[in-house]
């Protein structure tokens, strides 16, 4: 038996009865004697969670930090990126050191195929410092992994399974030579039946989808060069951004050809880097900062399809997927779309970002063109997009963007983002994976679902 | 000659290295799509009990998971819906221009169907043109047999190619 833990004040404007919940920081450290050994610290968790419990009152999951380092082509191995980030991430919270952890969500997908390394979570646990007792796991859905720890972090923290969870994200992409970069991205895609015909890296998947935008509803090259610009142009003042030049129309408009209609800059770099950020309850986060809470409202996460053959939508520029994911995360989180007032969508091309305004009913289906290119998504825009510079230009190491998206949108409802937009209240981050083969949204908000 | 910087794997076949299929009837469970190619079929899966028509093939059928299916032929010509031709960075094992198109085969589930697209000159193919199912070979494997030592899996693949005019 756990020695019985001292007693140490209650949650300020909460009446939660039990001997201890107060800061973790307050509550493991007492002067004089050594600290508590992780037996203890369970012991504090599952108190705090029968309180709560019995008192009938329902956990909201908060995102209370985060940070990622420089991404680009990193000199450096997996494990050290991830190190980068975990740090970045406790920098943002003082108070929260690596003990007071209890969950760890490890977001890769790459790591066993450029790093040889499989069950990732107790080896990025180990070089963090972590001891988590409530869950140590990987996650692998690509280019959403970051978002789908998040989900899955809410779910864990508003259920009592856990209560301060680190999801971290990241990937180690350049090998020492190049051609393997390339050649492995034929696993992203359904291997047998996609990677065979050469679809790895997506760039002609998304140039089919361009042109059928085009053919369907006149969508225009200049209009997917307005998103490059856009995201290009606010990643000037990220100094962790992979791309921090900007960007000018006549350069979009004139870069090297990819596979027509993308050309350079509508696509997104491939990108080392790693991001980190905390999950926990409304309550723990109060011991943690004074910024204004930033609540997990609704999420979804939406699959119909993998091989492209299968793609559920009339046409290629007919993102079903994404207005079922849409319509569901508002739901589950009682919003609407007039609701948002920032988003981070996935752009990993910029027709990507076109139509995703459109089937997250920014606009009309098959205005997307128009909405971007009449500078909608920028600072002053009806909703402004991928504000720390998207996909495009801050990079895409696939586990850690749907985390940068989370703490960018967080920065953006505590008002401290580089480009802040103006009363933000409601935001949401929007991920998809593959050959355009899954969805995942995450609605934030300064107020919990009531 | 040895794998640089693995010396240790010279002779092998390394699986993770692959960008075809593992075919062999020893690793998977769809090999008749394969043997099928080799006779110049494209078929896939359909279930006899409650008759849908699945691609890519698979050893249950996804609507009422019933394992009782049967390979039908798919058609093989096509129209092209719409094409693309990737000129910067092609993976290795495939040159540019690197042509894809989604193609209508005229019946479900493959009436959009994407396909790489060879034997086709670049800037040629347009939507509506004409393409057809071509088969060609693809490096063979070797596979461990027990007593019976290593054979030789032979593989082929598939794409689409233009109907000559």
């Amino acid at each position: 038996m756990p020695r019985k833990p001292r007693l140490a004040g209650g949650v300020k404007g909460h009446n939660i009865k039990g001997d201890y919940l107060c800061s973790p920081s307050v509550r493991h450290y007492v002067p004089g004697k050594p600290r508590p050994v992780a037996g203890e610290l369970q012991f504090h968790h599952d108190s705090i969670r029968r309180n709560l419990k019995e008192d009938g009152m329902a956990r909201h999951a908060c995102i209370i930090g985060g940070g990622q380092n420089k991404w680009g082509i990193r000199e450096a191995h997996l494990v050290d990126l991830f190190q980068e980030a975990a740090k970045a991430c406790l920098d943002d919270i003082p108070g929260l050191k690596p003990k007071d952890i209890d969950g760890l969500i490890v977001a890769t997908s790459y790591a066993g195929r450029c790093s040889f390394q499989v069950n990732t979570a107790p080896v990025i646990a180990e070089r963090l410092g972590l001891t988590p007792t409530s869950i140590c796991v990987r996650v692998d859905v690509l280019c959403a992994g970051g978002s789908t720890g998040i989900i899955l972090a809410k779910a864990l923290v508003e259920s009592g399974n856990a209560d301060i969870v680190m999801v971290a994200g990241g990937e180690k992409l350049y090998t020492p030579q190049k051609w393997e970069v390339f050649y492995s991205e034929l696993a992203s895609v359904d291997h047998d039946w996609d990677g065979v015909h050469g679809m790895g890296l997506p760039p002609p998947f998304f140039a089919l989808t361009a042109t059928e935008h085009f053919m369907h509803y006149g969508t225009k090259k200049e209009q997917l060069a307005a998103v490059s610009v856009a995201n290009y142009n606010y990643a000037t003042t990220n100094p962790l951004a992979q791309m921090q030049k900007g960007l000018t129309l006549e350069e979009a408009m004139n870069a090297p050809v990819v596979v027509p209609p993308l050309t350079l800059y509508d696509c997104c770099p491939i990108t080392d880097g790693a991001a980190a950020c905390i999950v926990t309850t409304e309550e723990i986060a109060k011991q943690y900062t004074d910024r204004p809470l930033v609540y997990l409202r609704g999420t979804a996460q939406v699959s119909l399809n993998s091989v492209s053959a299968n793609f559920p939508g009339a046409h290629l520029a007919d993102w079903k997927h994404t207005r079922i994911a849409a319509e569901k995360a508002y739901k589950r989180a009682k919003v609407s779309a007039s609701d948002i007032k920032v988003a981070q969508t996935h752009d990993c091309f910029s027709i990507s970002e076109v139509i995703e305004v459109e089937e997250l009913g920014f606009c009309k289906k098959g205005e997307g063109g128009d909405f971007c290119g009449s500078k909608q998504i920028e600072i002053g825009g009806k909703v402004p997009v991928n504000t720390d510079g998207g996909l495009l230009a801050v990079g895409h190491p696939f586990g850690a963007t749907g985390i940068r998206q989370g703490i960018e949108i967080m920065k953006q409802l505590q008002g401290r983002a580089r480009h802040q937009v103006k009363n933000a209240d409601m935001a949401l981050t929007h991920n998809l994976s593959g050959a355009n083969a899954e969805h995942t949204i995450i609605v934030y908000g300064r107020e919990p679902v009531k | 000659m040895p794998i640089l910087g693995v010396p240790i794997i010279e002779n092998l076949y390394p699986t993770t290295m692959d960008m075809w299929p593992v075919e062999a009837k020893e690793f998977n469970r769809v090999w008749p799509f394969y043997e099928n190619l080799k006779q110049g079929r494209f078929t896939t899966t359909k279930c006899k009990d409650c008759n849908h028509v699945a691609y890519p093939p698979r050893v249950i059928c996804p609507k009422c998971y019933s394992e009782n299916l049967e390979y039908i032929d798919l058609p093989k010509k096509a129209k092209v819906i719409v094409c693309s031709a990737e000129e910067k960075g092609v993976p290795l094992g495939f040159q540019a221009p690197l042509i894809h198109a989604v193609i209508d085969l005229g019946v479900d589930p493959v009436r959009r169907f994407l396909s790489r697209i060879i034997n086709c000159p670049a800037g040629t193919l347009k939507p509506g043109d004409e393409v057809q199912f071509v088969v060609f070979e693809i490096p063979a494997i070797p596979v461990e047999k027990g007593k019976a030592g290593t054979i030789t899996a032979e593989r082929v693949f598939f794409a689409f190619e233009p109907v000559k005019k």
